[in-house]
Formats: C-alpha cells, structure tokens, sequence
C-alpha cells in the first residue's frame, strides 16, 4: 500500500496556511501574492483529492503512517468533496473577496488571516477523514471549529463575533461528549486487543466490532452521536449553525454548510459500522430516524419562515443533514447508497446557492429577502444560477438533489418505512413551497431602485457556473469511477452489519 | 489508607474545588481556583501512576501540571485582565442548590458506570463516577453563568472531566493521544479567550445573555 499520497495531501494545506500567516508576520503578504498562494493551494489539493480517490479505486485502500491515516472507498468519498469543494469554494473567494476589500469590509491585512484560516480549516478536515486513529480523528473534528472560529468572526463586528462565541462554545462543549465515546470505544476495544497502538485504531477496533461490550458500546454510541451530531447540526444540537453559516463570509458559509457538516457525519458512519457489529442495526438506526425526521421537520417550518437568505439556506442545511441521517436510519445497501450520493449533491447544490448569495450581498448590500427583489434585472447570470440552486434544492427534476431524494424515497419504502416516507415528503412540499416563493420574489420582482444593474466580476460567476454544471451534471448522469466509488463505500459500511 | 481509597479521597477533593470555580463571584480568583483544581487532577495522575502502576501517567502529571495549572489559568487570567475583571452578571447558583445538583450528577454518574464490568475500571467506579459528574458540572456552569470567561472555565471543568475519565479507562494509550487532545483543549481556550475579548470590545460587557442579535 502506497501512502504517501495522504501524506502530502495533508501536508500541502498546512504549508499553504503556514505560508499565508507567515507572510502577514514578514509583511511580505500583498493582494497578489495571497491570490497565487492561495490558488497553488486549492489546485494542488483538488489534484491530491482526484489522485488519492484514483489511487484507491484501482490499488486499493491506502494507510500511512504506521495506519494512523488511512483512506478506504468511504474516506475516498468524502477526500473528493473536501477537494472538489475546496477548490470552487476557494476559486469563488479570490473574486469575492476582491470585492469586500472593495466595499471596505476587509483590509489587506485580513485577507492574509482569512487565507491562512481558509486552509487551515481544509487541513483539518482532510485530517478528520483520513485519520484511522480514533483519537486523532476526535482532535481532528475539534481542530475544524478551531480553525474556522475566526473565519466566522472575520468582520469582527457583533454579529459575526456572537456566531464565531456561540459557534465555538457550542461546538467544544458538544464534540467533548464525543470525546467520551471515544474514550469507551478505546477502553472496550483494549480489554479486547490488548494491544494499545492496535487498540486505538477504527480498522482494528472493525475486526473485532463483534465481541466489544454491547452496553459499553450502546452508551459510546449515544455519546458519539450527541458530540459528533452537535458538529452536523442535528436537531436539537443545532443553535450555533444558523448563526455560524450565516454571519460567515459566504464561501466560508459554503465550505461549513457543505463539507464540514458531512467531515462530522463521516465520523458517525465509521462509528455506526462498529456499533452496528457490537450491538446490532437496530439500536443506531433508530436514533438515526429520530433524529433525521426532527432536525427535517424543524427546519422545514425555519425555511417557510426566514427573511434572511443565508439563514433560509442554513436552516436547509439542517434539512438536508437530517435527510442524510434518516437515509443511513433507513439502512440497508439502497438508504447507504442514498446517503452517501446526498451528501456529494448537497454538497454541490448548497455551494451553489451561498456563493450566489454571496454575489446577491455585493450587489444589495443586504440578506433581507424584502429588500432582494426583481434579481432578473439586476444581474441575469446570478439570478438565473440563483434559480437553479432553489430549484435543486427544493428537489426539482433534472438536478442532482432530485435523484438522492428519489433514492432516499424509495429506499425507505423499499424497506416498509411507508408512513415515515409520507411524513418526509410532506415537510420536503413545506421546503418547496418557500424556495419557490425564494424565486418568486427575489428573481422575478420589482427591483429597487438604488441597486446599481450588472453581474458581479467574472472571478465570482465562473465558480458558481462549474458547481451548476456539476449540478446539472450529476442530475442527469453518475459518472463510472464515481458509482464505483459509491459502490465501494457502501459495501464497507454495510459489511458484518 | 491504601492507593485506590487515595484516589477515590482524591476525586472527592476535585467535585468540592469544581464547586467552588462555578462559585466563585470573582472570575480572576475562579480562574485561580481553576488552577488549584487542576492540581487536584495532577495529584490523582501522579497517585495512579504511582499505585496502580499506570507509569505513563507520570508524563501526563507534568504535561497536566504545565498546561492545566499554569498554563490555561494564565490565558484566562490575562483575558481578564484586558477587560478589567468585570464581576457583572453573577447568577451563580444558591450554593446549597449547587451541592444539590452536583449529589444528583454523582448519582447520575453511578448509574452510569454501575453495568461497567471492566478491568481497568472495576474498582475505580468512585472515582469514574466522579470524572463523569465533574463532566456534568462543567456543563451545568455552561448552562447557568453568564459571564463568557467564567463559562470559559465551565468548558475547561468539563475537559478536566474528560481527562480524568481517559487516565482510568486510556492511560495506556500512546503519549501523543494525550498530547492531542490536551493541544485541542489549549488552543480551545485560547480562540475563545480572543473572542471573548473582541466581544468585549464591541459590547463592552461579557454577559452573554446580551448576545441576542442573531435569531429565528
């Protein structure tokens, strides 16, 4: 096995943020070098995702370092969205954040701190996913809040500096119950092993999932759940998202909304695999329902009544997050595969829709949905990709969430949650209904009359065009190496279950 | 007095000074407290280490001793002093309601860890007991005090709990385990430190109940 891939995919966001600071502290940093500094990163990374997934679809699994970091088909998956997302998601920063330089809501100075962040927070996610060591991959999942705290600050005025407080307050006190989960699991699995170095790592603790304490196990699990849930945005653990995702800078909101929450949800399914061996499928999946139907019918309702837009798309987040869960409840080869293939469309579709709201700030200065208004006139191209976010996500045919949702329906009913699906569908009509108005007003109204008329720079359409093409994309066609992958993740999770 | 009665005796000593921290109305002299708390903890890692045999925890008493000691009270203390110590808002529990809820949490914890039938942990339950309801207090300071550094300390109450519970049922796991959750928790307290003090500068207060912008 051939693990150097995962060493440089962990060490080239860490240079790149190191870098970045380390410019601001020589004074050596301006606009231009940032830029390139920044761009090398989120390219090299994007190339050291594509080779890592590449790797292991035709080697195999990869590990490194003594099998402390090691990459299966299920962390290839999500090494894909942070690399993919990373890149579009840093591509969109460099034009928008020219733009707030522009409207004086940074200085110079920031966007050294704000790249250095930006990076910071890639390297700690990969870390999350990659880590084989279940400690490792606690401290990793800490060190995301850590490292995107001060991105959600980044204005420092009120209102961003109370979400970064709550973000940060909520977030640690949550992931330290996690932190106790994984304590049991270790505990439980050294009783077993014997072996402390072996003990600590989740490929070890996997092969003896079946002999671990079912008691021991059932209460880690709901610990894990809880800490790590906290860090999805579950409902009801979820006050600091709405805050956080949209007090951000909006290709932040967008690397929080759709490539964190899935970096916590990763650390769930490796979990649910041990306990599904430990103490059965039963127990897991039915937390996985409960908490997947409230924290969708909870933000159904939030949706139906935000005047925020970033908010409105943060509540969907939690939307999306407890469809995903209700899908792994579900359980099964069709509601894994469900999950699984929601987590990369929400991923797509919801950077979509913040990187287009962020261009709907520049232009109207504003998040307030009674003041956006008659978008169509105002700029064409980011109202027309505003539209199709709000119809993707709300589940519109040919886009990409309309097919996870269909597979999340009829995975359900495939396996007799008949009346569940129905409770699903109905609060997924709540969500249409308030996209639909979204497009309504906010693209087809009248438009007020001090909105200055054009689209913003082309550094801030281009990314937003690729993640619609994506979007678009994946709606109509799952590319071989993908559904493979897919394939692949979704026999490791269901093996021994 | 024999090794495990020491460190149950000991566990006992860490609820009563993590009662005093959520009493504390002054949050220098609650950071400072803190730090005698936390020389509790080194205490209990150095008596285990010495009577249970567990040898790396002679490591983690002098990583605990710089970090958790000296260390983080220092970060907190120097928060406090940007901002002038302020003592407003001081809805600390009624002391005798404190004690009250810190029984039920030890209760609590019991129960917990009564089906526990492992080795490492079979006759340290008092003391596991203990490290979860100390976990439980920390959250319980989260909860009730609105003062952002003293909430700081509430969350480093919990961690001091977490610790705790990873000497008796993971203190064989390899140093750099420790190492990186003790980093996490540093730097935890740092970011929110800084935050609470451009708060501050902001608000002009550290009552958190002022935090009321962002809702719905």
């Amino acid at each position: 096995m051939n693990g150097n891939i995962l060493i440089w995919l962990l060490t080239v966001p860490l240079a790149v943020s190191l870098l970045a600071f380390g410019a601001r502290v020589a004074a050596a940093w301006s606009r231009r070098i940032l830029e390139g500094l920044h761009l090398a990163g989120i390219t090299l990374l994007l190339v050291l995702s594509l080779v890592t997934v590449k790797s292991v679809l035709t080697t195999g699994n990869l590990s490194a370092i003594g099998a402390w970091f090691y990459a299966d088909h299920l962390a290839a998956v999500f090494v894909l969205v942070i690399g993919v997302m990373g890149f579009l998601n840093g591509l969109y920063s460099i034009g928008y954040m020219r733009s707030e330089l522009a409207r004086g809501e940074v200085t110079t100075g920031t966007l050294s701190t704000y790249y250095g962040f930006f990076h910071l927070f890639l390297f700690t996610m990969v870390f999350t996913v990659l880590s084989n060591n279940i400690v490792l991959m606690w401290a990793g999942i800490e060190a995301t809040t850590l490292g995107s705290a001060f991105l959600v600050g980044i204005y420092g005025h009120r209102f961003s500096l109370e979400a970064a407080w709550k973000y940060v307050l909520i977030c640690s006190v949550g992931v330290a119950f996690a932190l106790y989960g994984t304590i049991l699991v270790y505990s439980n699995s050294f009783q077993l092993l014997h072996h402390a170095g072996r003990a600590i790592l989740w490929t070890e603790i996997i092969k003896g999932a079946g002999m671990l304490d079912p008691l021991v196990m059932k209460l880690a699990f709901v610990f894990i759940l809880i800490g790590f849930g906290t860090k999805a945005g579950l409902f009801p653990m979820h006050a600091w998202l709405p805050d956080a995702h949209s007090e951000a800078p909006s290709p932040v909101s967008s690397l929080l909304s759709g490539v964190l929450l899935n970096c916590a949800l990763f650390a769930i399914i490796r979990y649910y695999m041990v306990a599904g061996q430990s103490l059965g499928t039963g127990f897991p999946r039915v937390l996985f329902l409960v908490f997947g139907v409230l924290s969708v019918a909870w933000a159904a309702f939030l949706i139906f009544i935000q005047h925020d837009l970033k908010r409105l798309l943060a509540y969907s987040s939690i939307e999306n997050i407890g469809l995903i869960t209700v899908s792994l409840g579900i359980g099964g080869p069709p509601g894994v595969l469900a999950a699984l293939l929601h987590i990369i469309n929400h991923s797509v579709a919801k950077s979509l829709l913040f990187c287009t709201s962020g261009n709907v700030l520049i232009k109207y200065g504003t998040r307030d949905l009674h003041t956006i208004k008659g978008m169509f006139r105002i700029a064409p191209f980011s109202a027309f990709l505003l539209g199709s976010g709000a119809l993707a996500i709300a589940g519109c045919p040919p886009f990409n969430i309309f097919i996870s949702e269909l597979l999340t329906v009829s995975a359900g009913l495939q396996r007799g949650y008949l009346w569940l699906m129905v409770a699903c569908l109905l609060l997924l009509v709540i969500v249409f209904t308030a996209f639909l108005r979204l497009i309504g007003e906010a693209i087809f109204g009248s438009p007020p009359g001090n909105v200055a008329r054009g689209d913003v720079n082309w550094q801030t359409i281009l990314p937003v065009f690729l993640l619609f093409v994506l979007m678009l994309g994946l709606g109509i066609y799952i590319p071989a190496p993908l559904y493979q992958l897919l394939k692949g993740a979704v026999s490791i999770v269901n093996a021994g279950i | 007095m024999n090794g495990i009665n020491l460190v149950n005796a000991l566990a006992v000593v860490l609820i009563v000074t993590s009662l005093m921290v959520v009493e504390a109305r002054n949050p220098r002299f609650s950071a400072q407290l803190y730090s005698i708390q936390s020389f509790v903890l080194v205490l209990i890692f150095f008596s285990l280490a010495v009577f249970m045999k567990a040898e790396p925890l002679y490591i983690w008493s002098v990583t605990a001793l710089v970090t958790k000691v000296i260390l983080v009270p220092l970060i907190v203390i120097r928060a406090l002093k940007r901002v002038g110590n302020p003592s407003e808002p001081g809805t600390s529990l009624n002391p005798v309601v404190s004690l009250f809820i810190a029984a039920v949490f030890v209760g609590l914890a019991f129960l917990i860890v009564t089906p526990f039938h492992m080795q490492a942990v079979i006759k340290l339950k008092p003391a596991l007991a203990v490290s979860i309801a100390h976990f439980m207090l920390g959250l319980l300071c989260i909860l009730t005090q609105r003062n952002a550094l003293k909430q700081i300390l509430g969350y480093c109450l919990m961690e001091n709990g977490a610790h705790l519970t990873l000497a008796f049922m993971a203190f064989n796991a390899q140093e750099t385990v420790e190492i990186g959750i003790l980093t996490d928790a540093i730097f935890a307290v740092l970011i929110m430190s800084l935050i609470a003090v451009r708060l501050f500068s902001v608000l002009g207060t550290l009552d958190t109940d002022q935090l009321t912008s962002l809702k719905g």
